[in-house]
């Protein structure tokens, strides 16, 4: 396809940015209003750049400090309780790698199983997965709810775990599956001529090459975990116990909304998503396989 | 003898050891909830009162029937649904048509594409929420400022804009995915179709009818069956922004599945309406087969 | 030791791919499984390295049954066509992989690896990743690997097809040197019959499962088995001519009273005598400017240069065609009428019915 002309090109390139201002521009103006002290929060009209870049905003959020709002002349209390940022976010973590480790684990023995092995019923269950994968969470919080209350695991963070598993799973295992049928068989059969057993096979052979797609699945279920709101709200009732979706939440109890706080805490609780993001962007090029097999 | 079929034997017993974890938590956790899901919907059951749980026949599906809320939601779902799906398909093609020219750092534009969506929908929403504040935010200042309206627009507080500023937080989160397939089809359509036409003489427009339009066809149909299923059943780009308001003016079927279930504390409804949304999900991917093969058998 | 393949059938289902393949390797030797895609020689292959199980029958190392073994326990070695190399091991974990699952001592190890890839010339690369490698470079990793564990019995698929056709001309020059030097039992498996020509101690020709002839190349190239091995080795393929009758010492091609050639004393042993299918390579005929007897008149429809030499279509009778390979000077033009001459000693007369070579019954 050849360039397009000048004019098309700039037209073109004003679109984009555009486009680019309308995705960037709410995480951009939170990462400003979060740098605001209180009373230039509430200034109108709002400006982009802080007069004046404080980060007390974030010190607040870390050191669980009451919120404030500025009436007149001075600070008044909005009588919501302490927040607790930090054990929210150390939740979200916990959380996030947990069933993100159960996910991968289960979803790649399942996996392989499925492509190299032969028994009943095996090409249905990655379709199987893929249904499950199409199913509404609203649907199933609720019986889940109800089985974490029979394992009395409610308001723990296991709960969340498990719960979140049922989520990611079902998508794991049908990219896992995608990407072991496209390593050739021809490297296990070398490997076991070599003399490998098959569970060495499947550990110095198997998973290397799957690396790509394990990675990729494993961004995708951290991504999930880390992102639900759902699941928390109808899990977890403790306030400490809350990961950060529901936590933050929180922060609009009480009179009036600290608005600076709540920006902070969006623009923290994006920042693991961001560096997941730019880590996705380099294993996308990956290119693996490439030379072992002809071509 | 012995070794022979010990070898093999040994061999298909590590594979079904492999497929038993993943067997054991689809049934726990995903087969059970969903059989356990239809079996609430014909029952009464009160979450705080398990002990009292009831046989109900089709009592709930009759109180869905019969209350107006439930239809409100399922037409308010359905005019969401269609609205954003309508928006999405339109930016997302041509947004898709755009990064596939040949411009110089355009894969910087590429690659911030699914940005929106790794973002969590709660802080999407509490930044909207920030943004859309009828005095302080900066949304109304900026439309004032400009010229372009006059007195400040409750975003979240009436009814019409609620669900506009809903779609909008849709549209923003989900388009790059659109672009992202259509682009991805664009890209393999081979250059020499182009080429061919150019020397049969087609212009630049029947270029792209006749050649970019019918390969986007398939994928199109695909991409718009499978965003149509989920945003019918979105639960948080809703709840997070308006929960559901104002007062119920941005309902759709999961809100309502929730508020049955939590605030009306009445599970077996929440259950029934959930069967509902599966019926629905199901009745979608029969037509997404449906055309999917018959996409295969057009291109023998 | 030498290696039996007893009486091999392989089905897939309801298709079956080998039936009754019986043969004997032995020791040392050069074998080569030879034809067409879909005969069954990769399969029959896989069967020997125990990556399929034959359905019925069985496989003898020497007086140990080894059907059922393990693949890595029939102390084998396997280039593949693709050849299959672990892409995030680098050439020197690739090769030493073998060893290392057995245990090896990594003193040994290194000492073993080193030796094969000096003689395989591919030391400068020990450190580089399969993906940057070509493929000829490729396929030498792939041999190493098979040879550093000194196996018994070397199995090749098809090695050098993904090669470049001068590549492949060097490459079987350099197998065959190999073959020489390690004296190691080899299977290979080809489709291109030039390879299996030159390379092998014996050929094993197949078709849809079932092996039509296993001898030595010479063998098959001068005593065909049948018209498929007849017309599948030797380039360029045979020329069959049907409805020839052999009547008194004659052969009476269809095309009227001069397409007599004599045969001389009858050279089938029961004196058949009847319609056969004559088979004749365009190297045993000659194209003559003037009439003799014995010669079929024909004229010529096509010229191809080969370089040193020439083939010649001609057309014949009613619709008789031929093709003959001359000297590339030979004094021929096509619209010419010419004489085509038949040597009486390398004519193959077949059974028209079966195909079988009337010879060799």
């Amino acid at each position: 396809m050849n360039a397009p002309g000048a004019v098309r090109q700039v037209i073109a390139y004003l679109v984009l940015l555009a486009v680019t201002f309308v995705i960037c521009f709410p995480l951009i103006w939170a990462l400003s209003t979060s740098l605001k002290s209180p009373k230039e929060v509430m200034a109108t009209p709002p400006r982009l750049l802080p007069a004046e870049v404080t980060i007390e905003n974030y010190r607040n959020l870390v050191t669980g400090k009451q919120q404030y709002y500025r009436a007149d002349q001075s600070y008044v209390p909005t009588t919501a309780a302490p927040q607790h940022f930090t054990s929210w976010f150390a939740n979200s973590v916990v959380v996030s790698l947990g069933s993100t480790a159960i996910s991968i684990l289960i979803s790649t023995l399942a996996a392989y199983s499925v492509t190299r092995f032969r028994y009943r019923g095996r090409r249905i269950i990655p379709y199987f997965s893929l249904l499950g994968y199409m199913i509404p969470s609203i649907i199933l919080v609720f019986p889940l709810f109800l089985v974490m209350a029979e394992l009395r695991l409610t308001n723990s963070l296991w709960s969340l775990t498990f719960g979140y598993v049922s989520i990611t799973l079902p998508f794991c295992m049908w990219l896992l599956w995608a990407f072991f049928r496209g390593i050739p068989i021809e490297l296990e059969e070398a490997a076991m001529i070599d003399g490998a057993s098959r569970l060495r096979v499947f550990v110095d052979i198997v998973l290397p090459s799957a690396a790509p797609g394990i990675i990729a699945a494993a961004i995708f279920s951290l991504i999930v975990s880390w992102n639900d709101f759902l699941f928390a709200r109808v899990f977890i009732n403790s306030i400490e116990n809350l990961p950060l979706t529901v936590g933050v939440m929180h922060f609009f109890e009480g009179t009036h909304v600290d608005w600076g706080l709540m920006m902070a805490s969006a623009v923290l609780m994006t920042v693991p998503m961001a560096i997941l993001f730019m880590l996705m962007q380099r294993h996308l090029v990956a290119g693996f396989g490439a030379g072992a097999v002809k071509g | 003898m012995s070794q022979a079929a010990d070898w093999k034997k040994a061999d298909r017993r590590i594979g079904i050891l492999f497929i038993v974890p993943f067997a054991v938590a689809a049934l726990v956790f995903m087969v059970y909830p969903v059989a356990e899901a239809v079996r609430l919907a014909f029952y009464h059951h009160n979450p705080l009162n398990p002990a009292a749980a009831s046989f109900a026949g089709l009592d709930n599906f009759r109180a869905l029937a019969a209350d107006p809320l439930f239809w409100q939601s399922f037409r308010q779902a359905a005019v969401w649904t269609f609205s954003s799906i309508v928006l999405q398909t339109v930016i997302g093609v041509g947004l898709a048509l755009l990064l596939h020219l040949p411009l110089r750092g355009i894969s910087v534009f590429r690659g911030l594409l699914l940005f929106p969506y790794i973002v969590p929908t709660v802080v999407i929403a509490l930044i909207l929420q920030w943004m859309l504040n009828a005095d302080l935010g900066v949304v109304n200042w900026s439309l004032r400022g400009a010229g372009l309206i006059d007195e400040n627009v409750y975003w979240l507080a009436s009814p019409g804009m609620a669900m506009l500023s809903t779609i909008a937080l849709n549209v923003w989160k989900y388009t790059p995915f659109v672009t992202i397939c259509v682009l991805a089809r664009l890209q393999t359509i081979p250059l020499e179709l182009y080429d061919a036409a150019k020397v049969d003489g087609a212009g630049a427009v029947r270029r792209f009818v006749d050649i970019t339009l019918p390969q986007l066809a398939e994928v199109l149909a695909v991409v718009v069956i499978f965003r149509t299923i989920w945003t019918f059943n979105k639960f948080e780009e809703i709840y997070l922004l308006t929960r559901g308001g104002p007062g119920t003016s941005t309902f759709n079927l999961a809100i309502y599945s929730f508020e049955q279930s939590v605030a009306s504390l009445k599970m077996g409804v929440g259950a029934a309406t959930g069967v509902v949304m599966m019926a629905l999900l199901f009745v979608g991917s029969l037509i997404y087969m449906r055309v999917f093969r018959f996409d295969e058998e057009a291109a023998q | 030791m030498t290696i039996r393949l007893e009486h091999i059938w392989k089905s897939f289902g309801p298709v079956g791919v080998l039936k009754d393949v019986h043969l004997e390797l032995p020791e040392r030797e050069f074998i080569t499984l030879v034809g067409p895609s879909g005969c069954g020689k990769t399969t029959l292959l896989r069967i020997l390295a125990g990556l399929e199980s034959a359905t019925r029958g069985e496989i003898w190392h020497g007086d140990t049954r080894v059907s059922d073994l393990a693949p890595g326990k029939r102390d084998i070695a396997m280039v593949f066509q693709n050849y299959a190399l672990y892409p995030h091991m680098n050439v020197h974990g690739n090769i030493a992989y073998g060893l290392k699952v057995r245990g090896t001592p990594k003193a040994e190890i290194a000492a073993r690896v080193l030796e094969v890839a000096r003689v395989l010339e591919i030391e400068s690369l020990l450190g580089r990743k399969p993906r940057q490698l070509s493929g000829g470079q490729r396929q030498r990793v792939a041999l190493g690997r098979a040879m550093v564990r000194k196996p018994w019995l070397f199995l090749m698929d098809e090695p050098l097809s993904n090669l470049d056709a001068k590549l492949r001309v060097t490459m079987r020059g350099e197998l065959k040197r190999f073959h020489m030097r390690l004296e190691t039992t080899t299977v290979y498996v080809t489709h291109d019959q030039l390879e299996a020509m030159t390379m092998s101690d014996k050929i094993a020709v197949m078709d849809h499962g079932v092996v039509q002839q296993y001898a030595t190349p010479a063998e098959v190239y001068n005593r065909p088995a049948n018209t498929f091995v007849a017309g599948f080795i030797g380039s360029p393929p045979m020329n069959f001519v049907e409805r020839a009758e052999l009547a008194g010492g004659e052969l009476a091609l269809d095309c009227g009273p001069d397409g007599r050639i004599p045969i001389g004393a009858s050279p089938l042993r029961n004196g058949f005598a009847g319609e056969t299918l004559l088979g004749v390579r365009p190297q045993d005929l000659e194209v003559r400017s003037a009439p003799r007897a014995g010669a079929v008149p024909a004229t010529v429809t096509l010229i191809q240069l080969v370089g040193s030499e020439k083939l010649v279509e001609v057309a014949f009778g009613a619709a008789g065609k031929l093709t003959a390979q001359v000297k590339a000077d030979a004094p021929v033009a096509a619209g010419e009428r010419v004489w085509i001459g038949f040597d009486s000693a390398k004519l193959h007369l077949f059974e028209p019915a079966s195909g079988g070579n009337l010879a060799l019954r």
